[in-house]
Protein backbone atom coordinates (compact mmCIF):
# COMPACT_ATOMS: atom_id res chain seq x y z
CA UNK A 1 0.00 0.00 0.00
CA UNK A 2 2.01 3.21 -1.36
CA UNK A 3 2.03 6.42 -2.80
CA UNK A 4 3.56 7.11 -5.90
CA UNK A 5 3.39 10.59 -6.84
CA UNK A 6 1.32 13.46 -6.93
CA UNK A 7 0.59 16.29 -9.82
CA UNK A 8 -1.36 19.32 -9.84
CA UNK A 9 -2.91 21.02 -12.67
CA UNK A 10 -4.42 24.18 -12.56
CA UNK A 11 -7.44 25.72 -15.08
CA UNK A 12 -5.25 26.80 -17.77
CA UNK A 13 -4.43 23.42 -18.39
CA UNK A 14 -1.05 23.01 -17.33
CA UNK A 15 0.99 21.24 -14.21
CA UNK A 16 2.12 23.80 -11.81
CA UNK A 17 3.41 21.14 -9.40
CA UNK A 18 4.86 18.08 -9.03
CA UNK A 19 6.41 15.78 -6.48
CA UNK A 20 6.80 11.62 -5.96
CA UNK A 21 7.77 9.21 -3.17
CA UNK A 22 8.19 5.63 -4.53
CA UNK A 23 8.44 5.26 -8.44
CA UNK A 24 10.34 2.84 -9.31
CA UNK A 25 11.05 4.18 -12.61
CA UNK A 26 12.41 8.00 -12.79
CA UNK A 27 10.92 10.95 -15.12
CA UNK A 28 13.15 11.63 -17.47
CA UNK A 29 13.63 15.62 -17.09
CA UNK A 30 11.55 17.61 -19.21
CA UNK A 31 13.34 19.43 -22.42
CA UNK A 32 13.67 23.19 -21.78
CA UNK A 33 10.68 25.45 -22.32
CA UNK A 34 8.28 22.04 -22.10
CA UNK A 35 7.28 22.60 -18.12
CA UNK A 36 6.78 25.83 -15.94
CA UNK A 37 9.91 27.00 -14.16
CA UNK A 38 8.85 26.36 -10.16
CA UNK A 39 7.16 22.57 -10.88
CA UNK A 40 9.62 20.34 -9.08
CA UNK A 41 12.93 20.47 -9.24
CA UNK A 42 13.59 16.86 -9.87
CA UNK A 43 11.95 17.38 -13.22
CA UNK A 44 13.37 20.42 -14.46
CA UNK A 45 15.03 20.74 -17.92
CA UNK A 46 18.56 20.42 -17.59
CA UNK A 47 20.46 23.29 -19.29
CA UNK A 48 21.73 21.86 -22.31
CA UNK A 49 24.55 24.64 -23.09
CA UNK A 50 26.19 24.42 -19.85
CA UNK A 51 26.25 20.70 -19.32
CA UNK A 52 28.33 20.07 -22.43
CA UNK A 53 30.88 22.76 -21.65
CA UNK A 54 31.19 20.68 -18.65
CA UNK A 55 31.83 16.94 -20.01
CA UNK A 56 35.22 19.20 -22.01
CA UNK A 57 36.33 21.22 -19.24
CA UNK A 58 35.88 18.59 -16.44
CA UNK A 59 38.32 16.04 -15.43
CA UNK A 60 38.11 12.63 -16.14
CA UNK A 61 36.92 11.06 -12.79
CA UNK A 62 33.74 13.23 -13.39
CA UNK A 63 33.30 12.04 -16.93
CA UNK A 64 34.00 8.29 -15.78
CA UNK A 65 31.53 8.60 -13.34
CA UNK A 66 29.07 9.30 -15.75
CA UNK A 67 30.19 7.16 -18.14
CA UNK A 68 29.46 4.04 -15.32
CA UNK A 69 26.45 5.61 -14.28
CA UNK A 70 25.66 4.87 -18.14
CA UNK A 71 27.34 1.94 -18.69
CA UNK A 72 25.22 0.19 -15.55
CA UNK A 73 22.26 1.74 -17.08
CA UNK A 74 22.40 0.45 -20.46
CA UNK A 75 20.64 -2.88 -20.16
CA UNK A 76 17.59 -0.83 -18.86
CA UNK A 77 17.98 2.06 -21.50
CA UNK A 78 16.40 0.71 -24.83
CA UNK A 79 13.94 -0.92 -22.56
CA UNK A 80 12.80 2.02 -20.85
CA UNK A 81 10.48 3.63 -23.09
CA UNK A 82 9.93 6.34 -20.27
CA UNK A 83 8.77 9.99 -21.33
CA UNK A 84 10.01 13.40 -20.92
CA UNK A 85 8.34 14.82 -18.32
CA UNK A 86 6.01 17.31 -19.61
CA UNK A 87 4.83 14.68 -22.19
CA UNK A 88 4.10 12.27 -19.34
CA UNK A 89 2.11 15.51 -17.51
CA UNK A 90 0.62 16.56 -20.92
CA UNK A 91 -0.60 12.16 -21.36
CA UNK A 92 -2.19 12.11 -17.46
CA UNK A 93 -4.08 15.41 -17.92
CA UNK A 94 -5.34 14.46 -21.21
CA UNK A 95 -6.64 10.79 -20.37
CA UNK A 96 -8.03 12.90 -16.94
CA UNK A 97 -10.11 15.19 -19.11
CA UNK A 98 -11.15 13.01 -22.03
CA UNK A 99 -12.61 10.52 -18.87
CA UNK A 100 -14.62 13.06 -17.49
CA UNK A 101 -15.94 14.00 -20.66
CA UNK A 102 -16.59 10.39 -20.88
CA UNK A 103 -18.39 10.19 -17.86
CA UNK A 104 -20.12 13.55 -18.32
CA UNK A 105 -21.79 12.28 -21.42
CA UNK A 106 -22.71 8.68 -19.93
CA UNK A 107 -23.95 9.85 -17.09
CA UNK A 108 -25.77 12.69 -18.83
CA UNK A 109 -25.44 14.54 -15.37
CA UNK A 110 -22.62 16.72 -14.19
CA UNK A 111 -20.71 13.96 -12.68
CA UNK A 112 -17.23 13.55 -11.57
CA UNK A 113 -15.02 10.42 -12.42
CA UNK A 114 -13.26 9.98 -8.98
CA UNK A 115 -10.30 7.26 -9.95
CA UNK A 116 -9.27 4.35 -12.28
CA UNK A 117 -7.40 0.85 -11.66
CA UNK A 118 -5.21 -0.61 -13.55
CA UNK A 119 -2.82 -4.02 -12.52
CA UNK A 120 0.08 -1.43 -11.49
CA UNK A 121 -1.25 1.53 -10.13
CA UNK A 122 -4.58 3.92 -9.51
CA UNK A 123 -5.08 7.46 -10.41
CA UNK A 124 -7.72 9.29 -8.33
CA UNK A 125 -8.73 12.58 -9.05
CA UNK A 126 -9.86 15.68 -6.94
CA UNK A 127 -11.08 18.66 -8.87
CA UNK A 128 -11.46 22.04 -7.00
CA UNK A 129 -14.44 24.54 -7.53
CA UNK A 130 -11.25 26.88 -9.07
CA UNK A 131 -10.02 24.71 -11.58
CA UNK A 132 -7.53 22.87 -9.96
CA UNK A 133 -7.00 19.27 -10.52
CA UNK A 134 -5.28 17.20 -8.09
CA UNK A 135 -3.91 13.94 -9.39
CA UNK A 136 -2.27 10.96 -7.41
CA UNK A 137 -1.02 7.51 -8.51
CA UNK A 138 -0.78 5.01 -6.24
CA UNK A 139 -0.97 1.07 -5.71
CA UNK A 140 -4.14 -0.59 -6.84
CA UNK A 141 -5.15 -1.63 -3.56
CA UNK A 142 -5.86 1.43 -2.15
CA UNK A 143 -9.50 3.01 -1.72
CA UNK A 144 -10.51 5.86 -2.57
CA UNK A 145 -7.99 8.88 -1.87
CA UNK A 146 -10.14 11.85 -2.91
CA UNK A 147 -10.82 12.14 0.78
CA UNK A 148 -6.55 12.59 1.15
CA UNK A 149 -6.54 14.67 -1.56
CA UNK A 150 -9.51 16.96 -0.54
CA UNK A 151 -6.88 17.62 2.92
CA UNK A 152 -4.01 18.49 0.99
CA UNK A 153 -6.20 21.35 -0.65
CA UNK A 154 -7.30 22.29 2.64
CA UNK A 155 -4.71 22.10 4.83
CA UNK A 156 -0.98 22.48 3.15
CA UNK A 157 -2.37 24.29 -0.14
CA UNK A 158 -4.74 26.65 1.08
CA UNK A 159 -2.31 27.44 3.72
CA UNK A 160 1.11 27.98 1.59
CA UNK A 161 -0.36 28.36 -1.61
CA UNK A 162 -3.35 30.49 -1.65
CA UNK A 163 -2.26 32.31 0.87
CA UNK A 164 1.11 33.03 0.16
CA UNK A 165 1.60 36.59 -1.50
CA UNK A 166 4.90 35.24 -3.69
CA UNK A 167 3.48 32.21 -5.44
CA UNK A 168 1.55 33.52 -8.33
CA UNK A 169 -1.12 31.34 -8.75
CA UNK A 170 -2.97 31.75 -11.72
CA UNK A 171 0.09 32.64 -13.91
CA UNK A 172 0.62 31.21 -17.02
CA UNK A 173 4.73 30.96 -16.53
CA UNK A 174 5.01 30.05 -13.47
CA UNK A 175 4.31 26.89 -11.28
CA UNK A 176 3.47 26.81 -7.50
CA UNK A 177 6.64 24.80 -5.95
CA UNK A 178 8.20 26.22 -2.55
CA UNK A 179 9.68 24.65 0.44
CA UNK A 180 7.13 25.22 2.54
CA UNK A 181 4.23 23.78 0.55
CA UNK A 182 6.37 20.56 -0.74
CA UNK A 183 7.54 19.38 3.05
CA UNK A 184 4.02 19.91 4.39
CA UNK A 185 2.54 17.37 1.41
CA UNK A 186 5.26 15.48 2.49
CA UNK A 187 4.63 15.04 5.93
CA UNK A 188 1.45 14.53 5.43
CA UNK A 189 1.76 12.08 2.84
CA UNK A 190 4.20 10.15 4.47
CA UNK A 191 1.97 10.38 8.22
CA UNK A 192 -1.07 8.29 6.21
CA UNK A 193 -1.46 4.70 6.95
CA UNK A 194 -1.80 3.91 3.19
CA UNK A 195 2.17 5.04 3.05
CA UNK A 196 4.45 2.54 3.68
CA UNK B 1 -26.88 -3.65 -7.59
CA UNK B 2 -27.84 -3.00 -11.26
CA UNK B 3 -25.73 -3.23 -14.41
CA UNK B 4 -26.83 -0.47 -16.90
CA UNK B 5 -25.21 -1.72 -19.77
CA UNK B 6 -22.85 -3.66 -22.21
CA UNK B 7 -20.16 -2.70 -24.66
CA UNK B 8 -18.17 -5.08 -26.99
CA UNK B 9 -14.75 -3.26 -28.79
CA UNK B 10 -13.41 -5.13 -31.24
CA UNK B 11 -9.64 -4.53 -31.66
CA UNK B 12 -9.25 -1.51 -34.30
CA UNK B 13 -11.61 0.32 -31.55
CA UNK B 14 -15.02 0.12 -33.35
CA UNK B 15 -18.03 -1.01 -31.19
CA UNK B 16 -19.36 -4.39 -32.28
CA UNK B 17 -21.70 -4.54 -29.97
CA UNK B 18 -23.96 -2.09 -27.45
CA UNK B 19 -26.70 -3.06 -25.15
CA UNK B 20 -28.46 -1.20 -22.16
CA UNK B 21 -29.93 -2.95 -19.13
CA UNK B 22 -31.13 -0.79 -16.05
CA UNK B 23 -32.30 2.72 -16.62
CA UNK B 24 -29.35 4.93 -14.78
CA UNK B 25 -27.47 6.31 -17.06
CA UNK B 26 -28.32 8.80 -20.09
CA UNK B 27 -29.93 7.69 -23.24
CA UNK B 28 -27.47 8.42 -26.15
CA UNK B 29 -27.45 8.29 -29.85
CA UNK B 30 -25.90 5.28 -31.67
CA UNK B 31 -23.72 7.33 -33.07
CA UNK B 32 -22.52 8.57 -29.24
CA UNK B 33 -21.85 5.29 -28.24
CA UNK B 34 -19.32 4.58 -31.18
CA UNK B 35 -17.45 8.05 -30.41
CA UNK B 36 -17.31 6.72 -26.48
CA UNK B 37 -16.07 3.33 -27.63
CA UNK B 38 -13.31 5.00 -29.64
CA UNK B 39 -12.55 7.12 -26.79
CA UNK B 40 -12.18 4.37 -24.59
CA UNK B 41 -10.33 2.63 -26.59
CA UNK B 42 -7.69 5.44 -26.83
CA UNK B 43 -7.60 5.98 -23.35
CA UNK B 44 -7.16 2.21 -22.08
CA UNK B 45 -3.86 2.38 -24.34
CA UNK B 46 -2.47 5.50 -22.77
CA UNK B 47 -3.06 4.41 -19.10
CA UNK B 48 -0.64 1.28 -19.88
CA UNK B 49 1.97 3.67 -20.61
CA UNK B 50 1.18 6.27 -17.61
CA UNK B 51 2.51 3.88 -14.94
CA UNK B 52 5.09 5.04 -12.38
CA UNK B 53 6.59 1.71 -12.19
CA UNK B 54 7.24 0.17 -15.49
CA UNK B 55 4.65 -2.33 -17.72
CA UNK B 56 1.03 -2.10 -16.54
CA UNK B 57 -2.36 -3.21 -17.94
CA UNK B 58 -4.47 -0.71 -19.67
CA UNK B 59 -7.13 0.61 -17.50
CA UNK B 60 -9.51 -1.89 -15.61
CA UNK B 61 -11.92 -0.65 -13.64
CA UNK B 62 -12.94 3.36 -13.88
CA UNK B 63 -15.12 4.87 -10.85
CA UNK B 64 -17.77 7.50 -11.06
CA UNK B 65 -19.85 8.96 -8.73
CA UNK B 66 -22.61 7.06 -9.68
CA UNK B 67 -21.50 3.97 -11.89
CA UNK B 68 -18.72 2.35 -12.77
CA UNK B 69 -16.88 0.61 -15.96
CA UNK B 70 -15.49 -2.62 -15.73
CA UNK B 71 -13.21 -3.29 -18.95
CA UNK B 72 -11.90 -7.30 -19.76
CA UNK B 73 -8.81 -7.07 -22.45
CA UNK B 74 -8.93 -10.30 -23.96
CA UNK B 75 -5.46 -11.61 -25.45
CA UNK B 76 -6.68 -11.43 -28.97
CA UNK B 77 -7.43 -7.39 -28.75
CA UNK B 78 -11.41 -7.45 -27.95
CA UNK B 79 -12.64 -5.44 -24.89
CA UNK B 80 -15.67 -6.38 -23.01
CA UNK B 81 -17.08 -2.96 -21.34
CA UNK B 82 -19.79 -3.35 -18.33
CA UNK B 83 -21.23 -0.64 -17.11
CA UNK B 84 -22.75 -1.09 -13.22
CA UNK B 85 -23.65 0.36 -10.21
CA UNK B 86 -20.63 1.32 -7.76
CA UNK B 87 -22.23 -1.58 -5.13
CA UNK B 88 -22.09 -4.63 -7.63
CA UNK B 89 -19.32 -6.73 -7.02
CA UNK B 90 -19.39 -9.42 -9.91
CA UNK B 91 -18.49 -7.58 -12.90
CA UNK B 92 -15.64 -9.49 -13.94
CA UNK B 93 -17.01 -12.56 -12.89
CA UNK B 94 -19.99 -11.38 -15.86
CA UNK B 95 -17.46 -10.13 -18.28
CA UNK B 96 -15.84 -13.66 -17.95
CA UNK B 97 -19.07 -15.52 -18.98
CA UNK B 98 -20.24 -12.85 -21.42
CA UNK B 99 -16.51 -13.98 -23.02
CA UNK B 100 -17.62 -17.37 -23.13
CA UNK B 101 -20.88 -16.78 -24.56
CA UNK B 102 -19.17 -14.47 -27.40
CA UNK B 103 -16.39 -17.42 -28.06
CA UNK B 104 -19.54 -19.99 -28.38
CA UNK B 105 -22.14 -17.60 -29.92
CA UNK B 106 -20.32 -15.14 -32.05
CA UNK B 107 -16.79 -16.42 -32.95
CA UNK B 108 -18.06 -20.22 -33.53
CA UNK B 109 -20.72 -18.63 -36.45
CA UNK B 110 -19.80 -19.36 -39.61
CA UNK B 111 -22.14 -16.62 -40.82
CA UNK B 112 -20.46 -14.22 -38.45
CA UNK B 113 -17.17 -11.73 -40.02
CA UNK B 114 -14.40 -11.05 -37.38
CA UNK B 115 -14.33 -7.67 -36.13
CA UNK B 116 -18.06 -6.64 -37.32
CA UNK B 117 -20.73 -5.82 -35.62
CA UNK B 118 -22.57 -8.69 -33.84
CA UNK B 119 -25.94 -9.44 -34.78
CA UNK B 120 -26.49 -12.48 -33.62
CA UNK B 121 -29.89 -14.02 -32.06
CA UNK B 122 -28.16 -16.96 -29.95
CA UNK B 123 -25.75 -14.21 -28.56
CA UNK B 124 -28.66 -12.11 -27.74
CA UNK B 125 -30.44 -14.52 -26.30
CA UNK B 126 -27.24 -15.76 -23.93
CA UNK B 127 -26.83 -12.21 -22.94
CA UNK B 128 -30.34 -11.74 -21.32
CA UNK B 129 -29.82 -15.19 -19.52
CA UNK B 130 -26.55 -13.82 -18.06
CA UNK B 131 -27.88 -10.23 -17.34
CA UNK B 132 -31.71 -10.24 -17.93
CA UNK B 133 -32.74 -6.92 -16.81
CA UNK B 134 -29.99 -5.54 -15.45
CA UNK B 135 -31.86 -5.39 -12.20
CA UNK B 136 -30.78 -7.61 -9.10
Amino acid sequence: MTIYSLYIYDRHCACVYYQDWHRTRRPKPAVEGGILNAVSRAVAPQAADTSAVNTSAYSSPRNTLSFDHRVCRSLDGPKSNALPFDEEAKLVYGVVLSLRNMVKKLSGRDEQFTSYRTSAYKLHLYETMSGYKFIMLSDPSTDGLRFILRQIYNGPFVDYVARNPLVSMDSREQGIDNDYFRASVDRLIRGLSVFT
Amino acid sequence: MAVFGLWVINKAGGLVYQRNFADGLAQLTSNEYLVLAGTLHGIHAITSRLSPIGSSSGAQVIEAESFKMTILLTATGTKFVLLTSLAETTAESVLQKVYEAYADAVMKNPFHTPEMPIRSDGFDSRINALIGTGQS
